[in-house]
């Protein structure tokens, strides 16, 4: 399990810094390719990037379908609380775990849809033919203008992806229902703020006033959070 | 009543809480499973055809390069240089956070990372200083929403994408009103400032003030960057965006040296995951777009209003009121993803600048930003100054009434917008 956090995370730090690299390599390329040096611009010029905006767009749709699945474990897909919020704790509990689970049904049907699509647009032709089986009557799916990929192989970031999001859906699920808690992303976090000045650890949604969504969601060590956890009515004591 | 079965569909699934995504794409889902005879396939495909342009690539850039410089140490560089050019004035620290929010929005392009980095800082200030903390609130939150409107905005991008508008056309045409909404918050500032009569700042000697500049300009570069590039035709947007990535890595790692080559790998993770979130709402409001169009409903709601005799200044008047009303539930991405492709084609049909009509929208997900109950400025500047969030609502009413004024100008003088890009040539 730590093994796939780790390899999700590096792999979509390791495309948005690639694909970055790319972008700014193939607007250097262009512009020192006019440049006139003896001998470096001839080897400028016969070199050709063209893939590079091909490739970009295939490294940001991987990133962002890995990268939702992240999300999803982050918490930061967020959504209208208001109104659940305002209920209590026990039906809030259940309209959360309905969002969660709605979530693992709507990952899971796209990547089902998503897996039978590549299926049948090349990965089936490409298994067989690699197996030595007869693939008289298949399609071998077409290829992608630039780079010339196969574009099953493109598009298995749907399947893959959105499965993963399904699993981390179905995993938030568990572990809220177990203990209450929901990832909570902060949004606004900012580096090198020095300690004392004012502390931006203080968690709003813990703010005690009417306005204010009293939030399950985001509140790590709210009383709240054990009724879900099969609480009983005691714990509503303890509410604000 | 197809439109009808989407919208009831929609808003119960969105109420009960899931992400705006999943909603977006469940509601679209049902539909099509059970209304129509659209093969599913071609929903899975969309999924990934949806996000394939590279423009809409801009928005992972910007986010990286926003981030590279989201940091307290770029915040104290635009403080130093605010204060010393405005902070000898009436109410001073007041207008040096209006200044350094506005600057510090456009470079990081996060209202929230805005508020709290420099309300970190400089409320703690202005609360030695004899302010009431109830201003300072007011100020930061409001101020820290600027970066929607400043170029380069991720929110403009959101909308130039689902409506096929010029980013750069679109860039340029914030720059005239986000500083004129800059001007109409310090005119409010100094107002509250001049009747509460607060406090001024030693003023600063020149030498000083060349000082600040000198070590501002690095992050201000940025937006020179970006619309330089963009304008003269170097680079397009979303190259633009890339470039001002690695520029803002550039600075942040080895001219500000507030960031080690060991962050770096931290600053991409939280950047992908950002990015991915929007994407993935891009994608889902994509698929909601295609019904939407499949059904023909934003063309059946333009007939409707034309027949009826709407003019342009009520559907004006009706959309920012929507557009008020959903920006006090919703985050801004969000609502330009799923709006736009409805209210654009009306607005065409009225004969509306579509980039005029694009900066009013950004207009209105600004003020949703300081609007209870989901203001997200609210909630951060609520955390930052340890104050309720009813009493951060109350303390930003002064500005928010400032800002329906500038709405009020944005909507109905569209030379405001669109005088700067017409006289570049850009539209």
């Amino acid at each position: 399990m730590k093994y796939l956090d780790h390899l999700e995370e590096w792999i979509i730090t390791f495309l948005i810094g690639a694909a970055t690299l790319i972008i700014f390599v193939s607007v250097m390329h262009r512009y020192a390719a006019g440049v006139s040096i003896p001998g470096v611009q001839d080897w400028l010029i016969s070199l050709n990037l063209s893939w590079a905006q091909e490739l970009c767009i295939i490294m940001f749709v991987w990133m962002a379908k890995f990268g939702a699945a992240y999300g999803v474990r982050t918490g930061i897909h967020v959504g209208v609380d208001v109104l659940i919020n305002s209920l209590s704790g026990r039906i809030r509990a259940k309209f959360i775990v309905f969002g969660l689970l709605a979530g693992a049904l709507f990952t899971g049907i796209i990547g089902t849809l998503g897996a039978h699509f590549v299926w049948e647009n090349g990965a089936h032709y490409a298994f067989f033919s690699t197996l030595g089986i007869a693939v008289k009557d298949m399609y071998p799916g077409p290829t992608t203008p630039d780079l010339e990929w196969p574009t099953w192989i493109v598009y298995s970031a749907i399947p893959l992806g959105s499965y993963l999001m399904c699993f981390r859906f179905l995993q938030v699920t568990r572990s809220f229902i177990r203990t209450g808690e929901l990832p909570h992303h902060d949004h606004g976090h900012v580096d090198g703020i020095e300690e004392g000045a004012v502390s931006v650890e203080v968690n709003p949604y813990q703010m005690d006033d009417d306005l204010h969504p009293r939030d399950l969601k985001y509140g790590k060590r709210h009383p709240e959070s054990k009724v879900s956890a099969g609480g009983t009515a005691a714990d509503k004591g303890e509410q604000k | 009543m197809s439109a009808l079965i989407i919208f009831v569909l929609l808003t119960f699934l969105m109420l009960s809480g899931m992400p705006v995504s999943i909603s977006l794409g469940l509601t679209v889902l049902t539909f099509l499973f059970a209304f129509t005879n659209t093969p599913l396939e071609a929903v899975a495909l969309k999924l990934f055809t949806g996000i394939e342009k590279f423009e809409i690539m801009a928005i992972p850039f910007f986010i990286l390069a926003g981030n590279f410089l989201t940091h307290g140490g770029v915040a104290k560089r635009m403080i130093y240089f605010a204060t010393s050019m405005v902070g000898h004035l009436r109410g001073g620290l007041g207008l040096s956070s209006v200044f350094a929010c506005a600057l510090f929005a456009a470079v990081s392009g996060s209202s929230p990372a805005t508020v709290v980095a420099i309300g970190s800082i400089l409320l703690p200030a202005m609360v030695r200083a004899g302010y009431p903390k109830k201003f300072g609130v007011g100020v930061i939150a409001s101020s820290g929403g600027l970066g929607i409107l400043i170029p380069p905005s991720i929110v403009m991008v959101m909308y130039a994408v689902s409506t096929n508008s010029s980013i750069g056309a679109l860039f340029m045409a914030g720059v005239v009103p986000g500083l004129l909404l800059a001007l109409f918050l310090g005119f409010t500032t100094w107002y509250v400032a001049k009747k509460g009569n607060y406090p001024r700042e030693q003023p600063r000697s020149w030498s000083e003030r060349w000082d600040s500049f000198r070590k501002a300009i690095w992050g201000l570069l940025l937006i020179v960057v970006v619309m330089g590039g963009i304008y003269s035709g170097l680079f397009t947007p979303t190259e633009a965006a890339a470039m001002s990535a690695v520029y803002a890595f550039f600075i942040a790692v080895f001219v500000y040296k507030d960031l080690g080559m060991k962050d770096v790998p931290r600053v991409l993770l939280n950047s992908a995951n950002m990015s991915a979130m929007l994407l993935y709402i891009i994608t889902n409001a994509v698929l909601f777009s295609f019904i939407l169009t499949n059904e023909q409903i934003p063309q059946g709601i333009a007939d409707w209003l034309t027949n009826s005799g709407v003019g342009v200044i009520g559907f004006l008047i009706a959309v920012n009121i929507l557009l008020l009303v959903m920006g006090s539930f919703m985050e801004p991405s969000s609502i330009i993803l799923i709006t736009a492709p409805i209210l654009f084609p009306i607005a065409m049909k009225l004969g509306i600048d579509p980039i005029h009509f694009g900066v009013m929208i950004t207009v209105n997900m600004e003020i949703g930003m300081i609007t209870p109950p989901v203001g997200l400025n609210l909630y951060v500047a609520s955390g930052v100054a340890k104050m309720g969030l009813t009493d951060c609502s109350k303390a930003v009413w002064p500005w928010l009434v400032t800002m329906l004024v500038f709405l009020m100008v944005i909507t109905y003088v569209p030379a405001v917008s669109t005088w700067l890009p017409k006289t570049l040539g850009m539209m």
